[in-house]
């Protein structure tokens, strides 16, 4: 850029008459090209201001966890629906979802299905046993036959 | 477009704020000067925002919402610190001693910075909204509630102190 441009410009600087894409070409010119020895007590000025926007901010900002009443209530039902889920599953896994009546009854029902089934499997032994009897009985009849044969036979010894 | 009644949600809110973050910090930390002050200014400033989020939605440039709310806390803390007496920090700025013999272009950055800390509140903040954030004179108006006129008077006052210190040191260290 011309010097004389460059003393134009100055000036409406310095009077605040500078738009801000004369403001970026004092900027560069200061920046990067040869300056003149006459001009070089200006050249600060404009170096700082882009030294400056490099500037940044190290610290992370800290923003409260979302609190609205919004949130808050749907957080509260998501919580609540969690926790009647949990119970519920519990009590379903334990008692298979019955009342404590219920769960009674069904425990008297249970125990009195197995007396039935015992009591039902000792009525079998016993039909079993009856027909032995009934061999027995048999048997005792061959013994009475034989006995009465024996009978006979000294009867006819004698 | 958000529904109205709508409340801006954590996502939301840091999109539009967290961009301008940087920029609300250089402007705390020209005018509190100490970093760690313009840190802490720049948290208190997004509490702020974060508890006003619904109301954010209704300005039509959250970014010179936030620069307003960052101008005015600060210049609340330095009013603060000056009722009670407290020492207003500086830069650890370091007076070369070999600038009376030379004037090296960063001390002369130095310089400049130095010189901007001396300045009005307002002059400083007018430089910083103008030379260093290029904000145009219509949004640094709605930032600082001031007319262009007397944004223009700022700045020019501002921008011939620091060229006239500027002189002064590089006239007589070169001479």
């Amino acid at each position: 850029m011309e010097l004389a441009k460059i003393n134009q410009l100055l000036e409406a600087y310095f009077e605040g008459n500078t738009t801000l894409e004369e403001e970026a070409r004092l900027q560069h010119y200061f920046s990067s090209e040869e300056v003149p020895a006459e001009l070089m007590p200006y050249a600060p000025i404009f170096v700082s201001q882009v030294a400056a926007r490099e500037e940044r901010s190290s610290r992370a900002i800290e923003i409260p966890v979302e609190s609205s009443k919004y949130s808050f209530r749907k957080w509260s039902m998501a919580a609540s629906i969690a926790v009647v889920l949990g119970v519920g599953s519990l009590l379903f896994f334990q008692n298979n979802g019955l009342t404590a009546e219920q769960e009674e009854a069904l425990a008297a029902y249970n125990q009195a299905k197995e007396t039935m089934y015992l009591l039902s499997e000792n009525l079998n032994k016993g039909t079993s046993k009856i027909t032995y009897l009934d061999e027995f009985a048999e048997g005792a009849a061959t013994i009475n036959l034989i006995n009465q044969f024996t009978e006979s036979k000294s009867k006819f010894l004698k | 477009m958000r529904q109205p009644n709508h409340p801006m949600n954590q996502k939301e809110f840091l999109e539009t704020v967290l961009p301008i973050k940087d920029k609300l910090y250089r402007l705390a930390k020209r005018l509190l000067v100490s970093s760690e002050e313009a840190e802490d200014a720049v948290q208190e400033v997004y509490l702020k925002l974060w508890k006003g989020r619904d109301r954010m939605e209704n300005y039509s440039n959250p970014e010179a919402f936030a620069m307003t709310m960052t101008k005015n806390y600060c210049l609340d803390r330095l009013k603060s610190k000056q009722a009670s007496n407290l020492k207003i920090v500086h830069s650890n700025y370091q007076h070369s001693d070999n600038l009376q013999h030379k004037v090296e272009l960063n001390d002369g950055v130095q310089l400049v910075f130095k010189l901007m800390e001396t300045l009005p509140e307002k002059q400083r903040m007018v430089m910083q909204l103008r030379d260093i954030e290029q904000f145009e004179f219509n949004e640094i108006s709605e930032m600082l509630d001031l007319n262009e006129t007397a944004i223009r008077v700022n700045l020019s006052r501002a921008r011939k102190t620091v060229r006239d210190e500027l002189l002064k040191k590089y006239n007589y260290g070169i001479s």
